[in-house]
């Protein structure tokens, strides 16, 4: 794992001792509110619906477990306990107070952590693979060149007040974990013939009012030159970026009023000018820097193990293990044991998702606590944040994982859910934001609470839910085969219903399937739409297969049948979404 | 405008200086550039301004006594015009760019440019809505003078730019540190 330098202490430090000083300039009124809000949601720190919020970031999903140890004290210090692990590799707290946040970030700093462009107009937190390094799939360990562009991007001067936020995502491997197509710039790293690391570059995806997936629009971009390459979109993007409309102003909103092929054209007119000039500058990423910083990714000291297959794990664990924890034990292999790259290790995700008790990602203290001493115990210390607001022990020996199961069952983290319908992606919605039109944690547990039956969940297969409290689309429902929205309509909260929506290598927006629906239909309505899933399906065809195969046409006329039949009166009024 | 402005050479300190330069907005043109307040020659006019009167008789004579520098709108596409921003290197002493509001960056991307695309190595001065906690990225990308917003408090200004003593990207002022020169 990366280690900071004394340049990145340095700057972290020093970066603390900034905050403070605008802070206090707040506090005693010689920084107005108006002029304060930028700088301080420059370091993660919003106002919201009850308290101020801060977003710490988890660059590339990577954490010590002294780090969570650290999250874990901030939860209790200075929140109420518990912390909120988000789509982007971020952790956020709800209840922070103005005055002890320069602490809390100094806290942050003594563990190499910030909370630096967490939030804001500039370049946030670099998302990668929540299993890079040790995937199975994986072609190209991703981690150096997120560090390195981590390094690029942060106080990045030209570029600290974009038209809007702007998001990277980096993949290295076969299957896109990364949601790459849905961010402003995705990287997708490869090898060419020589061998040599080069990137391919998306630019133009997003979420929100206007759901767009990335275009390519360079190829075979070798790594050394990637700050020249991104210098020039960046700057392409921050001259001609619409700043007159906010819902206009995303990189997308541009890269489709010009079309791929001309934005890339602008990009490269630009990049020609800077790397002709550059060519023996500086501005290229040296060797020497490749160097120091991908010597904190080589693999830790694995054992030279025998690899077992988890029908082999199943049946030698059985011994030790009675006829319901056997059951249980198998599902959690089936779903939470991922593949690993070294033989006789597995990479194991903890779920957050228990069902119908804590808001999908929360995790507490005493959780974190827990969690940080599993990784001590049976991980090198160190675990990863997924997207799908889990968290995962990457290297986990295959003999100890029923010694792991049992302690991290003790903690309400092994249910075996994982890609499954319950494993719910949800903003925190209306309980917390000031954004939402609607709730999305109840909607979540209502779903959860319905679809408890762990049989009937595997049965279903590999299906994900993604709820959002309001167009932003931090949930990305767009993105989820099935999709839920929270939308206001004359002060009322309903929700809307996308279908067809993926994340991955076939990333595909949902489609909306007509008039929103009341949030105590929800339940009704999910079970409609997987009923007609069963019965349509062929075989093991997974929940979007059969969606594409069918179209939106049998699963709509399920869903308003049975919710009309339930609650005609409401329907009557306000059918429209 | 500022009786004082922060002055930040590439390789010297930020100090304050008397301001010699008006900001003009272009308005009420008919009869070229307008008096300006008591003891101010120099000017920085619009940049469309000089595209459609630099060629007026008046204007050249002023420009040619080093009265006359130009100033960029945010929203201005400095790469469009670049013959005749080459043409006004030999003419301008100052060059502006506009902050309309301080958080609207476009004019990071003009200072950049005009230090590495045009190799301005005259003054590039931040004007507008320029606030202290954006002097450091200004100097950073190729400012060198800064006439603050009038509420902002110029004591504590100088102060903003040692607040980083390391970088991790290069830009006009700074490498990036590395390993090997730390
Ligand atoms: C309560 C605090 C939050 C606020 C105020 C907030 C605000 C926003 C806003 C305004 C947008 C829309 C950006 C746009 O129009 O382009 C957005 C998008 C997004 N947010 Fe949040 N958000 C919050 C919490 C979260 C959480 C908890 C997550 C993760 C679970 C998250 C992840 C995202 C993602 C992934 C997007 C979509 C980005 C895209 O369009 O590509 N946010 N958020
Ligand atoms: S989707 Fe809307 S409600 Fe949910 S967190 Fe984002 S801004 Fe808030």
């Amino acid at each position: 794992m990366y280690k900071y330098d004394h340049i990145d202490q340095t700057l972290v430090d020093q970066r603390v001792a900034q905050f403070r000083d605008q802070v206090e300039r707040r506090l005693n009124g010689t920084l107005a509110e108006e002029e304060f809000r930028p700088l301080r949601l420059q370091n993660g720190l919003y106002h919201q619906r009850h308290a101020y919020m801060l977003r710490v970031a988890i660059p590339y999903g990577l954490l010590s477990a002294k780090q969570l140890r650290t999250l874990a004290f901030i939860a209790d210090k200075y929140d109420r306990g518990y912390g909120h692990f988000t789509t982007r590799q971020n952790i956020q707290y709800n209840w922070v107070e103005l005055e002890q946040t320069p602490d809390i970030l100094a806290e942050l700093a003594k563990v190499e952590m910030h909370a630096i462009q967490t939030s804001g107009n500039c370049i946030r937190n670099i998302t990668s693979d929540a299993f890079a390094g040790v995937a199975g799939d994986e072609y190209i360990d991703p981690r150096p060149i997120c560090e390195l562009l981590r390094q690029w991007s942060t106080l990045h001067p030209e570029f600290a007040h974009l038209p809007r936020k702007f998001k990277f995502a980096i993949n290295g491997a076969k299957e896109d974990r990364t949601v790459l197509l849905c961010h402003d710039v995705g990287i997708e790293l490869k090898k060419n013939p020589e061998g040599e690391l080069t990137a391919d570059i998306y630019a133009g995806g997003g979420m929100g009012r206007t759901p767009i997936l990335g275009s390519l629009i360079k190829q075979d971009v070798p790594w050394q030159v990637l700050p020249s390459y991104l210098t020039a979109l960046l700057r392409v993007y921050n001259r001609f970026g619409r700043r007159d409309n906010l819902y206009k102003a995303r990189i997308k909103i541009l890269v489709k009023a010009l079309g791929p092929e001309e934005f890339a054209r602008q990009v490269e007119g630009e990049w020609a000018q800077l790397h002709n000039a550059s060519k023996n500058s500086k501005d290229n990423f040296t060797q020497a820097e490749w160097d120091r910083v991908a010597k904190h990714f080589t693999k830790p000291s694995y054992k030279s193990l025998t690899a077992v297959d988890n029908e082999q794990l199943a049946a030698r664990f059985t011994a030790d293990l009675d006829a319901n924890e056997k059951i249980a034990f198998t599902r959690w292999l089936e779903r939470n044991v991922k593949p690993h790259q070294v033989p006789g290790y597995a990479s194991v995700i903890l779920s957050l998702k228990p069902h119908g008790t804590a808001a999908p990602g929360d995790a507490t203290s005493a959780q974190m606590n827990a969690i940080a001493d599993l990784s001590d115990q049976f991980s090198f210390g160190e675990l990863r944040v997924t997207h799908e607001q889990n968290l995962v022990l990457a290297d986990v020996e295959q003999a100890e994982l029923l010694n792991l199961w049992r302690a991290a069952k003790q903690q309400n983290l092994v249910l075996p859910n994982i890609g499954l319908l319950t494993d719910i992606i949800a903003c925190p919605g209306g309980d917390f934001c000031s954004l939402a039109n609607a709730k999305s944690l109840p909607i979540a547990k209502a779903i959860q609470e319905r679809f408890d039956d762990l049989d009937y969940l595997h049965d279903l297969g590999g299906i994900t839910l993604n709820i959002s409290g309001c167009i932003n689309s931090c949930g990305h429902h767009h993105v989820g085969n099935i999709g839920v929205l929270g939308v206001d309509k004359d002060g009322e909260e309903w929700y809307q219903i996308t279908l067809g929506g993926e994340q991955g290598n076939d990333a595909s927006i949902g489609k909306v399937i007509g008039p929103s629906f009341y949030a105590n239909e929800i339940p009704d309505v999910m079970t409609s739409l997987i009923n007609t899933y069963i019965e349509q399906r062929t075989g093991d065809e997974p929940f979007i297969d059969t969606y594409r195969r069918l179209g939106v046409t049998p699963f709509k006329e399920a869903a308003y049948k049975n919710a009309l039949n339930k609650n005609d009166a409401k329907h009557s009024k306000g059918a429209t979404a | 405008m500022n009786k004082q402005i922060i002055s930040f050479p590439k390789d010297g300190k930020p100090t304050l200086i008397a301001n010699e330069w008006q900001v003009w907005d272009g308005e009420r043109d008919e009869g070229g550039i307008p008096d300006l307040e008591h003891g101010f020659h120099k000017v920085l006019v619009p940049f469309h301004w000089w595209i459609t009167h630099h060629k007026n008789t008046d204007v050249i004579n002023r420009a040619s006594k080093g009265e006359i520098g130009v100033w960029f709108a945010a929203d201005d596409d400095i790469l469009k015009h670049a013959d005749i921003i080459e043409a006004g290197k030999a003419l301008w002493p100052v060059v502006g760019a506009h902050f309309p509001i301080f958080r609207d960056g476009r004019s990071f991307s003009t200072a950049a440019l005009l230090r590495d695309r045009f190799d301005w190595q005259g003054e590039v001065r931040a004007i507008g809505d320029v606030l202290i906690d954006q002097l450091l990225q200004g100097a950073r990308v190729g400012f060198d003078a800064f006439e603050l917003r009038p509420d902002q408090k110029l004591d504590v200004a100088p102060k903003q730019f040692d607040l980083f003593s390391v970088v991790t990207q290069n830009s006009w002022r700074d490498q990036r540190a590395t390993i090997a020169t730390a």
